[in-house]
C-alpha cells in the first residue's frame, strides 16, 4: 500500500511539473520548426504572446468556447508569422536572429500600451482550464505533424536548405518557399504554445513572454537536440523538470545543478541528447558494409536488372 | 529545339554574350563570351585564378552578373535566380566536395531529384497512396542513377562515411537527379588519380551518349584532350582561345597563360 500512495504522492507533486513540459514543448517545437529549415529566430515568444492575448481575450469578451480558442491560436500565430517571414527572410541568417530578440522586446512593450486587450502591466487571468489529458492529446498531435514533416518531400527539402542554401537552391530547392513554410508551422506550433501557457498558468501578464521562455525554448532545442524532433520534446521535458526536481533533492545547490548538467550535455553530447547522425553513423557499422560492396542488390529493393 | 538548323550547325544550348562580375575593384569575368553546342562535351580551361569558377558560380545563378547575357536554349536566365535555373535544366557540381551532412547517399541523390518528385508538399505531407507512389518511383530512379556512378552499393551509407573520390561521384548523382539539360562539372577529377580520372571522362563520355551536354573546367590536360569536343581557354577573367583540345593546347597565348612567354627571353637575349 506503501509504494502505491508513494506513486500517488509522485503523481500529485509533478502533475504540474508534466504539463509545464508539454507546454514548453510546444514552444522548443516551435523554435525547432524554423531551426530545421537553417533560421535561428525567438520569435515564437511573439507567436505565443499573440496565442496567449487572443485568445484569453477572446473567451472573456465574447464567451468563445474554450476549446475553440486553441484553433484560433493557432491560426493567429500562423498568420503572424507569414508576416513576420515576409520580413526577417530578407536578413542575413544573424541578423535575422538579433531581429527577432527585438521582436521580443517589441512584443512586451505592445503587450504593455494595450490593456483594453492585455491588461496591460497588470495581466489578466485566463479562464481556460487546460488538463493534462488535453495536452497528452495535443502533444501527440504535434509528434505526428512533425513525423510527417521529416519523412516527406518537405523533410527533405528543409534539411537540404539547412545544410547548405546554395548547394540546395541549385537542385531547384526554392529556399524562400521552403523558409517561410517553416515560418508558418513555427508561429501555428507557437501560437497553440502561448495559449496553453496561458491556460496552464491561469494567468498572463507581459512578463508571461518574455525572454525567460526563450531561454528554456532554446535549452531544450539545441540542448535537447536540434536535428530531431523527438529530441526537441525530450530536451524541453528535461529543462523543465530539472529546475523541478534539484529543487526538491538539493534545494540550495539548484542552480549549481542546472549549470552542471548544461556543461556536461554540451561536452559529452555537443549535438544534442538525441542526435540522428551518431545513430546513424552506429547503424552504419552495424550493416555489414563487406557483404553489401560485394553484393551490389543488397541495399537496392525494387530495382530490377 | 535542338540537333542541326537549316546551316547544318547544331543550335548552341548555352550562349554566353559579354558576361561580367566585378568583385570591389576587381573583375573576376569581363566581356566573356562562349557557347556550348548541344549533345557535346565542352571544356573550360585557365590557370587558377583565371574566373573558371565565378563564370559556372554565374552560369548556375549562385552569382548574380553584372553585365551581359546568358542563354539556355531560347531564354535568358542570367537574372534568374538559382533555384529557377535548376528547374529550367541547368545542374552543377562544386570544386570543393559540398554534400550535405547527416543524410546517406541515397537521400542526397533524392534531394537532387526534388524538382522531380511528381507529387505536391501536401500530397507527400499526408502520405497519400499517390505520393508514396510517385516517392517510390523517385527512389528507384535515385537508385539508377547511384548505380551509373557505381554507388548502389552504398546507397544506405552516410555520404561523410564514403571515401572522397566516391563522395565526387555521389554529387554528380545528385545533379543528375534534377534530369538537367546542361551538367556543369566543376573541377570534377580534383584529388584523383588518373585511373579515377579517366572513370569520371568515361562517365561524362556516356552521359552525353545519352544526350546530355556537358561543360567541364578542368586543369587536367590529359582528360581535356581526351574526352572534350571543345574547349575554350579563359585568363584574368578574358576569353583568350577556343577551338579543339589540340589547337587550344597548341595555341601560343595558352601556352604562353599556363607557362610564361618564351618569347620574353628570347626577346631578352636578342636586345644584349
Amino acid at each position: 500500500m506503501n509504494a502505491m500512495q508513494g506513486i500517488l504522492d509522485f503523481w500529485a507533486a509533478y502533475r504540474s511539473t508534466l504539463a509545464f513540459a508539454i507546454v514548453n514543448s510546444f514552444l522548443a517545437l516551435s523554435t525547432y520548426a524554423v531551426l530545421s529549415a537553417g533560421i535561428l529566430s525567438f520569435a515564437t515568444v511573439t507567436y505565443a504572446a499573440f496565442g496567449g492575448f487572443l485568445g484569453a481575450r477572446l473567451v472573456l469578451a465574447t464567451g468563445f468556447d474554450p476549446m475553440l480558442t486553441l484553433p484560433a491560436a493557432a491560426l493567429a500565430g500562423a498568420v503572424l508569422s507569414y508576416l513576420v517571414a515576409l520580413i526577417f527572410l530578407r536578413l542575413e541568417s544573424h541578423w535575422m536572429a538579433l531581429a527577432s530578440l527585438a521582436l521580443i522586446l517589441i512584443t512586451r512593450v505592445i503587450v504593455i500600451n494595450i490593456p483594453v486587450v492585455t491588461g496591460g502591466v497588470n495581466g489578466m487571468s485566463v479562464p481556460l482550464p487546460v488538463s493534462l489529458e488535453l495536452l497528452a492529446v495535443l502533444i501527440a498531435l504535434a509528434a505526428l505533424v512533425f513525423w510527417r514533416l521529416s519523412v516527406s518531400w518537405y523533410g527533405i527539402a528543409a534539411q537540404s536548405v539547412r545544410e547548405d542554401t546554395a548547394v540546395a537552391s541549385s537542385l531547384g530547392i526554392a529556399p524562400r518557399k521552403i523558409q517561410t513554410i517553416a515560418f508558418v508551422i513555427s508561429g501555428a506550433v507557437g501560437g497553440l504554445g502561448g495559449m496553453l501557457l496561458a491556460g496552464a498558468l491561469q494567468f498572463i501578464s507581459p512578463d508571461t513572454y518574455f525572454v525567460n521562455i526563450a531561454f528554456t525554448m532554446i535549452a531544450g532545442v539545441v540542448l535537447g537536440g536540434s536535428y530531431h524532433w523527438t529530441g526537441v520534446i525530450i530536451g524541453a521535458a528535461v529543462f523543465t523538470a530539472l529546475p523541478v526536481i534539484a529543487q526538491a533533492i538539493i534545494p540550495e545547490f539548484q542552480d549549481v545543478a542546472n549549470g552542471i548538467v548544461l556543461l556536461l550535455i554540451m561536452i559529452f553530447l555537443p549535438r544534442g541528447l538525441v542526435d540522428p547522425l551518431s545513430i546513424r553513423l552506429r547503424k552504419n557499422f552495424q550493416i555489414p558494409v563487406a557483404r553489401a560492396i560485394e553484393d551490389p542488390s543488397i541495399s537496392k529493393p525494387g530495382v530490377v536488372k | 529545339m535542338s540537333g542541326p538548323n537549316a546551316n547544318g550547325l547544331s543550335q548552341p544550348l548555352l550562349a554566353i554574350s559579354a558576361i561580367g562580375k566585378n568583385f570591389g575593384g576587381v573583375a573576376a569575368v569581363s566581356e566573356l563570351s562562349m557557347v556550348v553546342q548541344t549533345g557535346s562535351v565542352a571544356g573550360l580551361m585557365g590557370p587558377n585564378g583565371a574566373g573558371k569558377t565565378t563564370l559556372v558560380n554565374l552560369i548556375s545563378g549562385l552569382l548574380p552578373s553584372d553585365s551581359g547575357t546568358i542563354r539556355l536554349a531560347d531564354v535568358e536566365i542570367q537574372r534568374s535566380p538559382s533555384h529557377v535555373i535548376a528547374e529550367l535544366g541547368i545542374a552543377r557540381t562544386y570544386q570543393n566536395v559540398r554534400l550535405f551532412s547527416g543524410m546517406t547517399v541515397l537521400e542526397q541523390v533524392m534531394a537532387g531529384c526534388y524538382v522531380r518528385r511528381g507529387t505536391s508538399l501536401w500530397a507527400s505531407f499526408l502520405g497519400l497512396p499517390k505520393a508514396r507512389a510517385a516517392r517510390k518511383a523517385v527512389e528507384i530512379h535515385a537508385l539508377e542513377l547511384l548505380d551509373r556512378v557505381q554507388l548502389a552499393n552504398r546507397a544506405h551509407l552516410l555520404a561523410e562515411t564514403l571515401s572522397y573520390g566516391e563522395q565526387r561521384r555521389v554529387e554528380i548523382a545528385r545533379a543528375l537527379g534534377t534530369s538537367p539539360r546542361l551538367l556543369l562539372l566543376d573541377e570534377p577529377t580534383a584529388g584523383m588519380n588518373a585511373q579515377e580520372s579517366n572513370e569520371i571522362g568515361k562517365l561524362v563520355h556516356s552521359l552525353r551518349d545519352g544526350g546530355l551536354t556537358v561543360l567541364i573546367v578542368e586543369h587536367n590536360v590529359q582528360l581535356v584532350k581526351d574526352y572534350c569536343d571543345h574547349v575554350t581557354v579563359m585568363n584574368f577573367g578574358r576569353f583568350l582561345a577556343d577551338g579543339t583540345p589540340a589547337e587550344c593546347i597548341a595555341h601560343p597565348d595558352v601556352q604562353a597563360a599556363y607557362f610564361g612567354k618564351t618569347t620574353d627571353a628570347e626577346r631578352i637575349r636578342t636586345l644584349r
